[in-house]
Order: structure tokens, then C-alpha cells, then sequence
């Protein structure tokens, strides 16, 4: 199957090397290629409910901060923020976490067509947006997706968060230690299926791609494409 | 091969599979076992009673509990010392081995080490090895060749090991018949319960001990229990697991195989049980002398035989029921020896009344006699006269078995371990619990509770106190429990010395009765003192089986009560843990820029900085020298290209950003123009150097700051922790990770930046030296700042970290006809040194302030304040005691001394050399080092020790050592 060269765009993604070994077929997101899927997409889907590891990095997000940030979203029709460590999905599938008072991350669907993205940036200005300051969360943090009914006991190996199902409820984040790396875990079910969504030093990307391979071992976990996530979505908002 | 004639026809619930033989070997004679057959309990089924040596002795020494409670059973294993046999799997292939021997297990070379005993008192190793002055060292390697007990075995291959969290609202230790019901209760109550079970199934004594007449009570209620506990979807069942402590905030350290899970519970209930006592008589370490629980596990889980005949000593109706159980494996019962004067009715001694059974009441066993080899081969008995008295033994018992029932204590080491406390109760004739803390409940034969039917109710009312705790709905009134710490189950004084001693107190040890007599006459009279002057209780079995003992035999020698003398404390964790279980997966985070892969397909040598990996310079190790040389005069001749996305950078933004950086550096910032950088220079409060950078103004309200690689991180927290003060309306965004950047510097750099960043002016006049630009590279969204770290024309290109490798790639595409060459830290280090740059943590230390730096250009002197101003004008008020110069060397054939080789003057230290090189471009050696202020003008001369204590002479020059008007980075 012919694939895209992420080598060939400019925007590539922190563990692209990585996703490339593990035999990758790539799809051009508009400005950044993601790991579409790995060869079997449908068997794929069926590894993502049980454990499954997604690069999502190329997809779009971005970040505010400032004691004015949360206000200033708010007039830009950004709903929900109302509790600190609490994602609120909008009505274009994009989510809006509310990380403290002073800060928030908006993280794309997984279809990335929301032009909320493109809206903030150019509506933005450090003038004008009094006390909120834009984070270009896309490069600074990488963005993978653990899903699948083993992710909590995987997450369990790495981190001291009770991310158990009835523990951590679907929106919930925590900003926390990931193997000893800072990081922010958002719950983010895809349809049925347990999700979480872990973001991150983007330098630290390949370290952490390993030390999730390397946890998720023992659970049968495996890389899947954005398609196999897509898959579990089908029906729910994405 | 040899069949096992030991082997008893199938048991119920017992653990191994008949249908798969495997073969292992001790002391290299083949055994064939049955998958489930520990190592202990394979070799019983062949009738292989010594497993190892005893410590001090070298007494062959057999299985004592056959539930990992003792150090009778510690063997070597290939790769891996002091394994518990009587817990331990065979494996196909497994190769054993006893430990402590010399020459073989069966005749060993030091066993003569048990008949000079008397010359080995208490406390022998602190008396005798220590004088005359210097004795020691000719004792030692002595000892520790015979001391010690398994190898380790240095080849032995790294396993995987790693850790795991978790939790739980209320967490069972011991999955016994309390256990059972305490985690029931619970679960019922709508908690999450983790029930913890050290044996590989549930059911505790329910899996081997017998309760009743017949046997089947015990297995009702096992199926009962357990088949409830797994139909609860509320427990979690860790079987095979150990809980090492129990500690602030009910945090339990739980070791399964490999891993170690590290489990926070918000109650918890111990249902640990308790550890069947030995009796102390001659030769009760005797191979074939075990515990009446250690027997009916070889029974029941094992289908082993673990004689053919046997005697029980005993003092309680539990004694009765193994009695039985030898009955029913065939093993014919010599006789029963009861403490008790008057044995009363109860089911099981009716029971084995009626099979014919001679019963001794109010007999001791007095010796086992041994065989040449040490092996039991039968009992003399006596009647008990008194308190550990007995007459002359008129009893002679042959067997090869001898099973002791006498009591219990509590094991109560995870509640010592969370603040609670035990102590003697004479009724029940052992330690009962004292107090226990809050959120920690004891249930089952810990609390007393010895009887089954007490100690299920016990287990229920644990599970119903536990959800009560946490506020869960209440599911009715606890059941009433009766008749805990009763007496009947204990006797108070199973301890009968002979006068002729190996009448053990401590098996670990190797302590006799009169051990601790004599430790308690010399002056060690308190329990805590005793212990570790006798070393009682501080062997592997960590005083399981001498506490009691130890407690009752102080009691008498010093004439206190036994409610005085107490216990000692018990300390985590629980049983032997290894280093790989405490290390665990090591996560050891490393952070790659977006070029990392470039370098390495350019085979570039990497080095860590910090958290981060940078190419030290790109070659193999054996052109290292030449490698870098290339590199340097790439830079200076043409054009070269370094990665530096690991430098700090943070974007300082609000209307506040200017005064905020005019606070936290040296210099003044307020008037600086947009479109410009200025160096920044930090200080923490005593005026040090911490780290320097420069400071891009792109906005009036928005300065883009560098760091150092090693100080980005402390720069932000000491950039928050300011502000958090100074409240100054400004935002800090560490951003070091959303860029890449690059250093692309030479004569040629403007050439081969020119191809590709074809929005911005980058003429000299247009974009001037510490000029900085927004614009486009390559079609990279870049910010561009005109700096000259390395003294060349030269531009720091800063994109979107996501972005990195293409910039770099394109910049290499754009540069390769001009001869592009990428360059390491190590080159850049010399370029450094050439324009005299300081790196701060290399060249400055924790004391260094900027004038001693000679760096008082950096100082805005007309600014009110800055981090560190206060003290650094205070330090200036005193004479300077060392100042940081240039210098060369005065022979420009010596090679360049090493960083922190030290300047010595008239003999004393007054200085040390912080950077020194050979610079290829001047062709001499140059560097930097603190010298005496008297010193520090161009011309002096000073000396500096290098290696092998010879002096060399060094000359000061003052930097920059190349290109002193700037020309070249200005051009």
C-alpha cells in the first residue's frame, strides 16, 4: 500500500520514526500527516479496545493562559471551563480543558476540521486579549492516545493516579507524573471504549512512546491508527 | 531418575498436576517432581529430609514450616542465593544446591564447628575478635569465608523488574477464612476490596488444617468463602503476593513475582494469621522435626507423605487433627505427646482416642535422637514436673517424624509496622493486641480468634467495622464474637532445656536456651537489648518463631512478668525483598530535539546535557580531535550549522514584561527597542551567577528569553517564584520544548540563509548584529535573532519544534554547496573560548558574582534593583579574592592544562583554570581561569599545577582571544 512520507512535510510529528517501524500508513490532516493506520485497520480497532497506543500529535490544539484567558474564551463561544481539571467537549467535537483558572487546552476531534483553531490564533492578540497569552500546545506537548479496557492497569504501571474507570470519570484530567515525566491524562472515551488522552514534553515524545510500548506489553497493547480510533467513535461524537 | 516413594495418592485441593512430571536437580543428583511441588516438597516425595546447613553450627536442617516462615529451608539456587525452598516452584531444568556447607550437604567439612559450641557463647563475635588492637583484620577473612550463607552469582542476567500502583477502598491482608469473610463484608457493602494472599490459592488454614473430626468442615467452608469471594465482582484477589509493610496513609508495598505495587487503601483489615510455635527441647532443629502445620501442608497441598512414623507433640486439640491426618496418609502415630495434664474432650482427641492412639499426657519430649547424619531417627520423652521441668526420660519413641502443635502467635508484624502494639496475655498464653491504629483493623487468629467458626464471624465484623469506617451503608449489627484469646489453644511454657543444650531458641541463629540465659546475666536484660546482643529474632525469620520464647525465657531468668517484658518490634518489610523489586523499572527520561535522528544519521557522538542529548561532534571516537578541529575551522572559514534547540527559551509577556526582566537581571531592559536582543546575566539573591542568555524584544509587551540547557528549567521556577511576589502583570510561558533552533554561523551563513528566509531583509544594515526578526525559513514560521555565541557572522533560527528536522534539513540542502558542516558542542565550546565566552556552571561557580567574572559591563548601574544587586554590592565593598582572566601559556609547546587544575602561588592554592583549549584558529593554547586580583593584568604571569604535580607558566591576555573588534559577527 502506498503511504505518505512524513519526511516529505514540514510539520512531523515527535515519534514519526517510531510510527514508520512499526509499518505505518500515513494521512494528511491538513499540514500534518498522522498514522492512519498500521496495515489492518479492522483488526486494529478490535487491539484499541482491548489496548491500543495512538500518535495524535499532528492534530490540532492549542493552549491559553493568564488570569484573563478563561474570560477571553469565553467570548469566543468556548463553552463549559467551568471546573479546573474537567474537559467539556463543544459542539464542533473539539474539548476544552480546563487545566487551573489561569489556563486552558483545546484539542481537536479526531477528523480535524474544526476551524476553531485557525479562529483563536488570528483572533488573538497580545494587545487586546487582556491577561490571556496563547501556548503553542502543539509543539510544545506531544498528544498520544491509550485506549482500550487495559489502559487504566497499564497507566497504573507508570503513574500514581487512580485512573480506573469509576474512578477517573470520562473529562476528568489529571496533571501529573507519567514514569517521571510531567504530563496531563484526559479521560476521552472513544464511544465505548476507554480512552485517555496524554500530553506531553514534545522532547520527551520518543521517551515516552517507549516506556508505553514497554508497559503495555504484557496486556497484548499495540500501536493503532487514528482509523481504529475513528472506528471505536463511530456513532459517538468524535 | 528415582520414583518418589513419599508420593500419597491424590489429595483434595492439593496443588500439584500428576499429569506433568518435572525434573530438577539438588546437589547434582537428578529428582523428578510434579508441576506445583515446591522445591522442599518434591524432594520430601523422594524422602530427602536436608535441605541445608544451619548458620553458626552447620546442623543439617530440614523443612520447619513449609510455608516460607523459616531459614531451614534457604538453598542455592544458579542464579540466585538464599531461595525458601518450602515456597518455591520447581522449574524444569532448576538446578539446587544447600548452602553452608563445605564439601557436600551430607558430610560437611565444618560440622565439627556444632561439637566446640560452647566455645562460641553469646555475643562471641564482639568479645573475641576485636583485641589486641589490629585483630580484627587478620579475623575477618577468616570469618566471612565461613560465614554467610548462598552465593551470588555476578553472571547472573538482569531480570525485568518493575512497579505498579494501586488502590483500593479497604485492603485484606490474608485471604484465611477471616480474610475471606472480612473481604465479603466488604465488597457486600459496595467497597472495592484488595484481598492479599501469600500462598498461590486462597483459604489460608482452610487449604490444609483439620477443624473437625472427619476433615470436612474446613473444606466446606473453604468452598463456601471462596467461591463467594470469586463470584464478588468488588474484589480483587492478588494471590502469590506478599505485603512488605503497612505505612503512613495505609501505604502497602505489595510484592507479586516481579513487580512490586505500591497500593494506597483508605482502610485495612489484617487477617494475617498466625504462626504455629516450635517446642524448645534437645535437638528440636533435627531434620523430620517440623511443625504439625507444616506436615498437613505436605499432606494436603503436596499429596506428600512427610514420614512413616510419627510422633506429635502437642498441647491443644489442633494437635489432635494433625494426628488424624498422619492417620489418614498411612503414616503410623508412635504415640502423642500432650503438655496438658488432662487432655479434654474434644472431637478430634475422641477421634484419635478411638483409632487406638497412645497418648502421653503431661510428657515433654526431652531429646530427638539423631542419626550419624543428623536426622531424626526417634524421641526420648519425660514427664513434666513443673515450669519446664521434667523428670529423667522414661519414654523412648522410634520415628522419623515428630510434629509439634503446641500454640500460636500472632502475626502481628504489618500492625507493628503501622504504630500498633501486642502484648502478653496470660489466658490466652501468647501476645494478644495491644492497640491497633486508626483505619487498621486485625481480624482472625491475629486478634485472638482461633476457633473457625470465630474467626469467619471475626472476619465478618473486620469487613462490616471497615465499610462503617468509610461511611458505606450499614448492612446490619456486626456479629457478636465470642470467645477470642481463649485459653486452651497456647501453652504457656513449651520450653524444656537440657542440660547438655541444642535446645534452639532461634534456628536462624543457631541460639540455645542457655544463650540467652547467659546474654540476660552478662547485663542484657531488656527484650530490645537482648535481641541484638544475641542476635535473637534478627535472622531471616526476623523472629517469627522466637519472639514468644525469647519473651517467656526473660520473663523467667529476670523474674518480671511476661506482660512487662514485652515483644520486640517488628520493622518492614515482612519478608525478603529483592533489589530488583525495590529499583524496579528504572524510568530514566531523556529528551531528543527534532533533530536527533539527523545527528545520529550524521554519526554524530552524542553527550547528555542535562535531561537532553546534543551531539558532542560528528565522527567516529578515534578522529574526535581532528573531528572537532574540522569543525572549529568549518565555523570560522565558511559556514556551520549547530543544533541548539536545547537552550532555554521563554516567552516573557504583558505590559509588565520589561521591568519584570529589568528584576531579574543585571542589565536594564526597559528602553531596550523591539527588534533587538541584549544579553541577560542572572543572579540568585547572594549575587551568584546562575545563568545568562539573551533577551528578544519582538513586542513591546513580549521579550523572547534564552537559557542555558542545564539552567532553562531553574530560570522559570526562579522566574515564578519572583513574580509570585512581585505580582507584576506579566505572563512566564516555558517554551523550551514548542522551538527547535539552530545556530547557523560562518562567514558564508548569510549566503545560505539567504536562499531560504526570503521575507526578511537580512542585509547587515537591515538586520544588524543583536538584531531580531520574525519571518519565514524554508516556509517555517522562524523567529531569528542575530547573536554571535561563537564569534561569527552568525543566526539563531528558532521554529516550531514540530517543524525542526525540516528546517534543519533545508538549511543543509541550502548550505551544501557552499560546504555546510554541522558542528558539535564540542566545537562550539572552542569558538566560545576564542571570543571569550563565559559558560556559567563551567566557568562560574556557586560564589562567582559578576565582577569576580570580570562582567561588570553586564550591570545596568543606574537601575534600582535586580536579583542579587544588594549582594553583590555588599561583596564589592571588600577586596576582590579572585577575578576570572584570559590567558595562554608562556611555552607554546605545553599542551593545555585540564579544567580545575589549580593556579598555585609561593605553594597555596589561589586559583584553578576553568576552560583551557588549543585553538586551532590562533594556533596556541587559550583559556580561562580565576587568579588573584594582583594577577589579573594582561601580561602576568602565574602558574598553574597540572597533571602529575608538574607547575607550568601561564600568561593573562585579555579576551576576547580573537577578533577583539568584533568584525567578524558584526560584518
Amino acid at each position: 500500500m502506498r503511504t505518505l512520507d512524513p519526511a516529505q512535510f514540514a510539520r512531523r510529528s515527535f515519534v514519526y520514526r517510531r510510527l514508520v517501524g512499526h509499518g505505518a500508513v500515513f494521512a494528511d490532516m491538513g499540514g500534518g500527516v498522522v498514522a492512519e493506520h498500521f496495515g489492518a485497520a479492522e483488526a486494529e480497532a478490535v487491539s484499541a479496545t482491548r489496548l491500543g497506543l495512538a500518535d495524535l500529535s499532528p492534530l490540532p490544539r492549542i493552549g491559553f493562559k493568564g488570569r484573563g484567558a478563561l474570560a477571553w474564551l469565553s467570548g469566543q463561544g468556548v463553552r463549559g471551563l467551568a471546573e479546573d481539571n474537567r474537559a467539556d467537549r463543544q459542539t464542533d467535537g473539539t474539548r476544552a480543558a480546563r487545566l487551573a483558572p489561569t489556563e486552558a487546552l483545546i484539542l481537536s476531534d479526531l477528523t480535524a476540521t474544526s476551524r476553531i483553531f485557525e479562529r483563536l490564533t488570528t483572533t488573538w492578540r497580545l494587545e487586546t486579549a487582556s491577561q490571556c497569552y496563547l501556548l503553542p500546545r502543539g509543539d510544545s506537548h506531544y498528544w498520544l492516545h491509550i485506549s482500550g479496557e487495559h489502559a487504566a492497569a497499564m497507566f497504573a504501571k507508570l503513574c500514581g493516579v487512580d485512573l480506573r474507570p469509576d474512578r477517573f470519570a470520562a473529562g476528568a484530567i489529571a496533571q501529573t507524573s507519567i514514569a517521571r515525566s510531567n504530563a496531563i491524562v484526559i479521560r476521552s472515551d472513544q464511544g465505548s471504549t476507554l480512552g485517555f488522552d496524554l500530553l506531553g514534553d514534545s522532547a520527551s515524545a520518543d521517551y515516552m512512546w517507549g516506556c508505553l510500548l514497554d508497559a503495555m506489553a504484557e496486556f497484548g497493547g499495540r500501536p493503532v491508527g487514528r482509523a481504529a480510533l475513528m472506528r471505536l467513535a463511530d456513532g459517538a461524537s468524535r | 531418575m528415582k520414583r518418589a516413594p513419599f508420593r500419597l495418592p491424590a489429595q483434595i485441593g492439593e496443588r500439584i498436576d500428576r499429569s506433568r512430571t518435572v525434573s530438577f536437580s539438588f546437589e547434582g543428583r537428578t529428582y523428578d517432581g510434579l508441576a506445583g511441588d515446591t522445591i522442599a516438597s518434591a524432594l520430601a516425595s523422594h524422602g530427602v529430609r536436608v535441605l541445608s546447613r544451619s548458620f553458626k553450627y552447620h546442623r543439617p536442617r530440614g523443612a520447619l514450616t513449609m510455608a516460607g516462615q523459616d531459614a531451614n529451608t534457604l538453598v542455592q539456587l544458579t542464579e540466585e542465593p538464599n531461595v525458601l525452598a518450602d515456597t518455591t516452584p520447581i522449574t524444569g531444568g532448576l538446578e539446587v544446591r544447600g548452602q553452608n556447607y563445605s564439601g557436600s550437604l551430607a558430610w560437611d567439612r565444618d560440622a565439627w564447628l556444632n561439637a566446640v559450641g560452647r566455645f562460641l557463647p553469646v555475643g562471641f563475635y564482639y568479645k573475641a575478635f576485636y583485641k589486641p588492637l589490629g585483630a580484627w583484620r587478620r579475623w575477618e577473612p577468616v570469618i566471612r569465608a565461613r560465614a554467610g550463607l548462598g552465593e551470588v552469582n555476578l553472571d547472573t542476567a538482569h531480570r525485568y523488574y518493575d512497579k505498579a500502583y494501586g488502590f483500593s477502598d479497604v485492603a485484606v491482608i490474608g485471604a484465611g477464612p477471616a480474610g475471606l469473610s472480612a473481604a465479603l463484608e466488604a465488597a457486600r457493602a459496595g467497597l472495592d476490596v484488595l484481598l492479599v494472599e501469600e500462598n498461590p490459592v486462597l483459604g489460608g488454614s482452610l487449604t490444609y488444617a483439620r477443624f473437625d473430626a472427619d476433615g470436612a468442615l474446613g473444606r466446606q467452608r473453604l468452598a463456601e468463602l471462596a467461591s463467594a469471594v470469586r463470584a464478588e465482582s468488588r474484589i480483587t484477589v492478588m494471590t502469590g503476593a506478599v505485603c512488605q509493610g503497612l505505612l503512613t496513609e495505609n501505604w502497602l508495598p505489595i510484592i507479586q513475582g516481579n513487580r512490586l505495587h505500591k497500593v494506597r487503601a483508605r482502610q485495612v483489615v489484617l487477617a494475617t494469621g498466625s504462626v504455629e510455635q516450635p517446642v524448645v527441647f534437645r535437638n528440636n532443629d533435627a531434620p523430620g522435626v517440623m511443625q504439625g502445620s507444616a506436615a498437613q501442608r505436605l499432606i494436603r497441598h503436596y499429596g506428600v507423605r512427610p514420614g512413616r512414623r510419627a510422633v506429635v507433640v502437642t498441647g491443644n486439640a489442633d494437635g489432635y487433627g494433625v494426628a488424624l491426618d498422619l492417620l489418614d496418609a498411612g503414616i503410623e502415630v508412635a504415640g502423642i505427646l500432650d503438655l496438658r495434664a488432662t487432655p479434654p474432650h474434644e472431637e478430634r482427641t475422641d477421634a484419635v482416642r478411638a483409632r487406638n492412639v497412645a497418648i502421653y499426657p503431661r510428657y515433654a519430649p526431652w531429646e530427638a535422637r539423631r542419626s550419624a547424619r543428623g536426622i531424626l531417627k526417634g524421641l526420648s520423652a519425660a514427664p513434666i514436673v513443673g515450669h519446664g521441668k521434667c523428670e529423667p526420660a522414661d519414654v523412648r519413641l522410634e520415628c522419623d517424624l515428630l510434629c509439634m502443635s503446641i500454640g500460636y502467635a500472632p502475626t502481628a508484624q504489618l500492625l507493628h509496622y503501622a504504630g500498633g502494639s501486642v502484648v502478653y496475655d496470660r489466658a490466652a498464653a501468647t501476645f494478644a493486641i495491644k492497640s491497633a491504629p486508626a483505619g487498621v483493623i486485625p481480624a482472625g487468629s491475629l486478634d485472638g480468634a482461633y476457633d473457625l467458626e470465630t474467626a469467619i464471624a471475626d472476619g465478618r465484623r473486620a469487613g462490616m467495622q471497615a465499610a462503617a469506617g468509610l461511611g458505606a451503608p450499614s448492612r446490619g449489627e456486626p456479629p457478636a464474637v465470642r470467645g477470642k484469646n481463649a485459653s486452651g489453644w497456647n501453652h504457656p511454657w513449651p520450653i524444656f532445656p537440657h542440660p547438655r543444650g541444642k535446645d534452639f531458641v532461634d534456628f536462624d541463629e543457631d541460639l540455645q536456651v542457655k544463650d540467652i540465659r547467659n546474654a540476660i546475666a552478662e547485663g542484657y536484660d531488656h527484650i530490645e537489648l537482648l535481641k541484638r546482643f544475641s542476635t535473637a529474632g534478627m535472622g531471616p525469620s526476623q523472629g517469627r518463631h522466637t519472639a514468644l520464647s525469647l519473651a517467656r525465657i526473660t520473663a523467667e531468668a529476670t523474674g518480671r512478668e511476661l506482660e512487662i517484658i514485652g515483644a520486640t518490634t517488628a520493622r518492614p518489610p515482612y519478608s525478603a525483598e529483592k533489589f530488583g523489586h525495590l529499583a524496579g523499572r528504572g524510568f530514566e527520561p531523556v529528551r531528543l530535539s527534532a533533530m536527533h535522528h539527523r545527528h545520529l544519521e550524521a554519526g554524530a557522538e552524542m553527550m547528555p546535557a542535562g535531561l537532553w542529548l546534543r551531539p558532542a561532534y560528528y565522527g567516529p571516537k578515534d578522529r574526535r580531535e581532528a573531528a572537532i578541529r574540522e569543525e572549529v575551522e568549518a565555523v570560522r572559514a565558511n559556514v556551520g550549522l549547530i543544533d541548539v534547540s536545547t537552550l532555554g527559551g521563554l516567552d516573557v509577556r504583558g505590559p509588565d514584561a520589561a521591568e519584570f526582566l529589568n528584576r531579574m537581571y543585571t542589565f536594564a531592559y526597559a528602553n531596550q527597542q523591539v527588534g533587538r536582543a541584549r544579553y541577560v546575566l542572572m543572579c540568585d539573591q547572594t549575587g551568584a551567577i546562575i545563568d545568562d542568555g539573551v533577551a528578544c524584544r519582538f513586542h513591546d509587551w513580549h521579550f523572547y528569553v534564552t537559557a542555558t540547557t542545564g539552567g532553562a528549567d531553574r530560570v522559570y521556577q526562579t522566574m515564578l517564584w519572583h513574580n509570585a511576589q512581585w505580582r507584576l502583570d506579566v505572563d512566564i510561558t516555558n517554551a523550551t520544548a514548542a522551538y527547535a533552533g539552530v545556530n547557523l554561523a560562518g562567514p558564508r551563513s548569510r549566503e545560505v540563509l539567504a536562499k531560504l528566509a526570503t521575507d526578511v531583509d537580512l542585509s547587515a544594515p537591515a538586520f544588524p548584529y543583536m538584531g531580531v526578526r520574525m519571518g519565514t525559513v524554508a516556509g517555517i514560521p522562524a523567529r531569528l535573532l542575530r547573536v554571535g555565541f561563537v564569534g561569527e557572522l552568525g543566526y539563531e533560527i528558532h521554529v516550531p519544534a514540530s517543524a525542526g528536522e525540516a528546517l534543519w534539513d533545508a538549511l543543509l540542502w541550502a548550505g551544501a554547496p557552499l560546504g555546510i558542516k554541522p558542528f558539535g558542542v564540542e566545537a562550539q565550546r572552542l569558538l566560545r573560548l576564542e571570543k571569550g565566552h563565559i559558560i556559567v556552571g563551567q566557568d562560574t561557580d556557586g560564589e562567582t558574582h559578576p565582577y569576580m567574572a570580570d562582567m561588570g559591563w553586564a550591570i545596568a548601574k543606574k537601575k534600582p534593583f535586580f536579583v542579587g544587586a544588594r549582594a553583590i554590592e555588599a561583596q564589592m565593598k571588600r577586596p576582590l579574592q579572585r577575578k576570572l582572566v584570559g590567558f595562554t601559556l608562556v611555552d607554546p609547546a605545553e599542551p593545555p592544562p585540564e579544567e580545575c587544575h589549580l593556579v598555585i602561588r609561593e605553594g597555596a592554592i589561589v586559583g584553578r583554570v576553568t576552560s583551557a583549549a588549543f585553538s586551532p584558529s590562533l594556533s596556541r593554547v587559550i583559556g580561562l581561569a580565576f587568579v588573584p586580583p594582583e594577577q589579573t593584568e594582561p601580561g602576568a604571569r602565574f602558574s598553574i599545577k597540572v597533571a602529575g604535580g608538574r607547575m607550568i607558566e601561564a600568561q593573562v591576555v585579555k579576551p576576547p582571544f580573537l577578533d577583539p573588534n568584533n568584525a567578524r559577527q558584526e560584518g
